[in-house]
């Protein structure tokens, strides 16, 4: 079946037809919010990465501080967010600044997981420096782009709604 | 009544060039949110994070008042951007936005939160540590963060009721 019969299909189902007329401003208004939960988190790392905040704290300090709040963050958004999209799901199909958030988290998420797999902020020789080396900069300077995109594309992609 | 009053600025903004100019064009005011949604996630993930320092939940060396020094500029350049694009934003529907129940709840719980912050919050954040107890402490915190999410929730509710 192609994509978008299996989108209006998805569109015919109860859960979708509830969000859209009558959970919507509710789970858009979580959505919006939660921002500070987990962009509004992750920000504090790639600042602190970026050696533009918190320069005397250890890293892993900031990281472990955020890190519970940021993941239930990233939680809410994505469980809301699928709710969004099961609402309007051929509308962000077709849209171009869905594809592109979409395009952006993935981007995000990839750069977060290279910097996971790579560096263990606790035995990483400049947990305590207060400006971490140039690759470490870059992986915090380019979440930080790439979270500003995903949220220029999100909320131009509510434009189209 | 202190709207009333306000009347005759809000109808010379709606009216003025740039209130039309804004006004002409969704794209304009799209990237204005796009401002606004950056600004929140600065402002609300700086709140959450002092509002965590002055309950004493993680960021464990250095005091609160060492944790506002390095978040604050952040978090007022988040409320900076907020409000610049906020006015902004208004300007360009300034006759519709006013006549808003929500946008009047907005703006009175706004005006409350800035009082609290320059004031109370403040005092107790940058206090020597234990010239205020634990629980003064999480009180404030958990006020600043009521007061702020209800400036956020109450914007939310514009667009929709």
């Amino acid at each position: 079946m192609p994509v978008v019969e299996w989108l209006h299909a998805l569109e015919q189902t109860r859960i979708s037809e509830v969000v859209r007329e009558s959970a919507f401003p509710y789970i858009e208004g979580t959505h919006v919010l939660g921002l500070s939960l987990s962009v509004g988190m992750i920000a504090w790392v790639d600042l602190r990465l970026v050696g533009a905040t918190m320069r005397t704290r250890p890293v892993s300090e900031v990281y472990e501080s955020v890190q519970g709040w940021m993941l239930a963050g990233f939680c809410l958004m994505f469980v809301t967010g699928a709710l969004l999209f099961v609402a309007h799901a051929t509308k962000a199909y077709e849209s171009v600044f869905f594809r592109a958030k979409v395009a952006f988290l993935l981007l995000a998420g990839i750069n977060a997981l290279i910097f996971h797999w790579t560096v263990n902020h606790r035995t990483t020789s400049w947990n305590d420096a207060p400006v971490p080396p140039t690759a470490a900069r870059m992986a915090g300077l380019t979440s930080l782009v790439l979270w500003l995109s995903v949220i220029a594309a999100g909320r131009l992609f509510a434009y189209d709604l | 009544m202190v709207w009333s009053a306000l009347q005759p600025v809000v109808n010379w903004l709606g009216g003025s060039a740039l209130g039309v100019w804004l006004g002409q064009s969704p794209t304009r005011i799209a990237i204005l949110f796009v401002v606004h949604l950056t600004g929140l996630t600065l402002l609300l993930g700086g709140t959450i994070v002092m509002s965590l320092g002055l309950a004493g939940v993680g960021f464990r060396s250095g005091s609160s008042a060492q944790l506002a020094r390095e978040i604050g500029p952040w978090r007022m350049a988040g409320l900076a951007l907020a409000i610049i694009s906020g006015f902004l934003i208004f300007t360009g529907g300034a006759l519709t936005y006013f006549e808003g129940q929500w946008f009047r709840r907005k703006m009175t719980l706004l005006l409350i939160a800035v009082i609290f912050n320059f004031s109370w919050f403040r005092t107790v954040t940058n206090a020597p540590d234990g010239r205020f107890g634990p629980w003064a402490r999480r009180l404030t915190a958990g006020v600043s963060l009521l007061l702020w999410f209800g400036v956020g929730v109450s914007g939310r509710a514009i667009a929709f009721f």
